[in-house]
């Protein structure tokens, strides 16, 4: 194999503990930068994934613009002008710690164990391409994990991302041959949405001053 | 059945799409300009969608891109609706979009400047509807469904106020959130094919039919369960409709008349194009399909009853609507689909149109809430008629299109023998006649009831808005009284699905 199998483990674990610390930090600051150095550890992922299959570099670049560079450049823009402390989540710091702590653990023994179960190809469910599916899985509960439990609506941009890095990720176990302008098509569109959301929430913090996502309660039944 | 190369396949999309650039850039420096390339871009993609589907029903399937582009008669039927009912809602949008004055924080007149990037949004947003129906690659569906998002998401919030940014707000979260599902049931669907189909064709959905029944079954529930979230997100199926009423509420009406009308037309086909191949190895799934649709009608029904807001109620109904389309769907059989997609045409032009009457109610009396309107009957005639002729079609009364559909679907439950979703289906339409019917006289009959507003300042909508309102009233007679016009098209359509269902 010609893939390095202790590195793509080390970059896999460690992409796990920054979506728990993009989720977890109260400081949007540090979260943007949590978020940041995942994307990174993503476009080294991919890179390594790259040693068997070349096709991958250039789905590396694109995640390296959209996620390394300019998502986390309107995110901490956009922090420039309204502060850094988010609006509280409605689970305290410790306990929601645990929760993720829970969630991570639990649904990657899960599937890791059961990866069969969703794997369409025997290769997909052997080896690095195990730990890959089963680490997106989690990044992606982790995702939506954060965007149904923080208030702030910024945190929720970020818990955003995170789901689509998940299945970005799951990309280099599922659809290694997948062309380019797919591939920058899905990419561009993330970011473009990103920047749509934040441009909208800036518009609702001019108007009531908040970001507080449980203020936006103007619209109901 | 032929298949044959046509350029007709891309400008059906791009041709809008050039001209909503054009309006946006050119624009700035006249408005007319740009509503001058918005009707354009408009009527040219109404004319070419004519063009591809009488070519698809003299026999042909067009393709494009290699075969990456794909229209028979199911992407035909969608395209020749969504462009269709574009063209009256863009006629609406000239004067409606020119009445209502946008103020920027300072207090200036901003209507003149924000205008051209409401046309080339507006456009695009069309150009990529468009697009979704006629792609024939799986993950660009996926693409092309999320830049539906991107573009109409700041359509929705285009009045900027606190109301339509918290609509513009869960628009795009929900929706984004929901179609990276999607994505996700797509890669997985291309992954599972790849072991039977030669590089790219694991990525045409023509093709993926045929490997359906070889995918392994626990990969084939996650595909079908994730695709339902995604698209059905989109489509506005519950539990997963929330953002749609804040959404086709908030939007200026024109938009509304597209996010309602045939935006969830779109994703009712996309799911229409995925799901429904797992039907002939999965028979389980039509009955979840069913019973899904079943609760979605209900649901919508209800939730529209208690409404005041007169848009918000039109949505709620739309949800409701969506879920005899889906419950169509589900049937699987050769009726069923045919009712399915009879009844997504039927709704697509009576909710426009509703749409639009309830627009040119809110350009005469700048309210919409019924607890404020009131006695506008006598001094909007032609408004107050069309907005009956919507309102009987959508409740299925004779003779208008909405009965010919749901009794197609009726029946289609009754040959399968599911009596309880036809009883359903029957009680959400007694729901969805008190709903309308109530809304129709608070609005034209009595007096107001705000004081703000007098029925003798009130008069009738100018000529292009009525002009939009009367066609749509036209055809949703027209098909009412003559179903047989549209059969050929919808049995085409509905072919290309039973096909897959073994038929």
């Amino acid at each position: 194999m010609p893939y390095n199998v202790g590195l793509i483990e080390t970059l896999s674990m460690l992409m796990i503990i920054t979506s728990v610390a993009a989720v977890e930090s109260h400081n949007l600051k540090r979260a943007a930068a949590a978020y940041a150095l995942q994307a990174l550890l993503i476009c080294g992922l991919i890179l390594a994934f790259a040693a068997g299959n070349p096709a991958l570099y250039v789905w590396a670049l694109t995640a390296f613009v959209t996620k390394a560079i300019l998502t986390p450049w309107f995110i901490l823009r956009y922090i420039a002008k309204t502060g850094e402390q988010e609006v509280p989540a409605i689970i305290g710091f410790g306990p929601s710690v645990a929760i993720a702590s829970v969630i991570l653990i639990a649904f990657y023994k899960l599937t890791h164990t059961y990866v069969h179960v969703l794997a369409p190809t025997p290769e997909a469910a052997a080896g690095v391409f195990r730990t890959n599916l089963a680490v997106a899985l989690t990044v992606f509960v982790l995702g939506l994990y954060a965007i149904l439990s923080r208030r702030d609506a910024i945190k929720t941009v970020i818990g955003l991302c995170l789901l689509e890095n998940a299945v970005h990720l799951s990309l280099v176990s599922l659809a290694p041959h997948m062309r380019e302008t797919a591939l920058i098509g899905i990419a561009t569109e993330v970011v473009v949405t990103v920047y749509l959301l934040l441009y909208v929430i800036a518009g609702i913090r001019e108007k009531i001053g908040t970001t507080d996502t449980y203020e936006l309660a103007e619209l109901h039944w | 059945m032929e298949e044959s190369a046509s350029v007709l396949t891309q400008w059906v999309f791009l041709a809008p799409a050039v001209a909503g650039l054009l309006a946006w850039l050119s624009g700035r420096a006249r408005r007319e300009l740009a509503e001058t390339f918005a009707l354009l871009g408009a009527a040219a993609a109404f004319l070419i969608s004519a063009v591809v589907a009488s070519r698809v029903l003299g026999g042909a399937v067009l393709i494009g891109w290699g075969r990456e582009l794909r229209v028979d008669a199911l992407s035909a039927l969608l395209v020749l609706l969504i462009s269709g009912v574009s063209l009256p809602a863009t006629l609406f949008a000239i004067r409606y979009m020119r009445h209502r004055r946008l103020l920027d924080s300072q207090g200036n007149d901003v209507t003149e400047a924000r205008l051209p990037g409401f046309y080339g949004m507006y456009l695009l947003f069309l150009a990529t509807m468009l697009w979704g129906c006629v792609t024939n690659n799986v993950i660009m569906l996926y693409v092309a469904i999320e830049a539906t998002t991107i573009f109409s998401g700041l359509l929705v919030a285009f009045y900027w106020d606190r109301r339509a940014l918290e609509a513009g707000y869960k628009y795009l979260m929900l929706l984004t959130v929901g179609i990276t599902f999607a994505l996700f049931a797509s890669v997985l669907l291309y992954a599972s094919a790849t072991p039977y189909l030669e590089g790219e064709n694991a990525m045409l959905i023509s093709e993926l039919q045929g490997v359906a029944a070889l995918i392994p079954r626990s990969v084939a529930v996650f595909v079908v369960a994730l695709f339902v979230v995604g698209f059905g997100t989109k489509a506005g199926i519950a539990p997963f409709h929330p953002w749609l009423p804040d959404a086709h509420a908030e939007a200026p009406s024109p938009v509304s008349a597209l996010l309602s009308g045939v935006m969830i037309k779109m994703a009712a086909y996309a799911l229409a194009r995925t799901v429904t191949i797992f039907f002939p190895a999965y028979a389980a799934l039509t009955v979840f399909v069913v019973v899904l649709g079943a609760f979605t009608m209900l649901l919508g029904g209800i939730m529209a009853l208690v409404q005041d807001d007169l848009k918000r109620l039109l949505a709620y109904s739309s949800v409701s609507q969506m879920g005899y389309v889906i419950m169509g769907l589900g049937f699987g059989t050769y009726l069923g689909v045919y009712g399915g997609l009879f009844h997504l045409l039927h709704h697509a032009v009576a909710k426009a149109l509703l749409f639009l009457c309830i627009g040119a109610v809110i350009y005469a009396a700048s309210a919409r809430s019924m607890s404020q309107l009131g006695g506008l009957g006598k001094r909007m005639p032609v408004t107050a008629v069309c907005f009956f002729i919507g309102a009987f079609s959508i409740s299925g009364l004779p003779p208008f299109s909405g009965f010919m559909s749901k009794l197609t679907i009726f029946l289609a439950g009754a040959q399968a023998g599911m009596w309880s979703a036809v009883g359903i289906g029957i009680f959400t339409s007694l729901l969805t006649l008190i709903v309308v019917m109530r809304a129709g006289q608070a609005v034209f009959w009595g007096s107001p009831k705000a004081s703000g507003i007098s029925v003798e300042a009130v008069k009738e909508a100018p000529a292009s808005l009525y002009v939009a309102m009367a066609t749509l009233a036209a055809v949703t007679i027209l098909l009412g009284v003559y179903p047989q016009l549209a059969y050929p098209l919808l049995n085409k359509a509905t072919l290309s699905i039973a096909s897959v269902l073994g038929h």
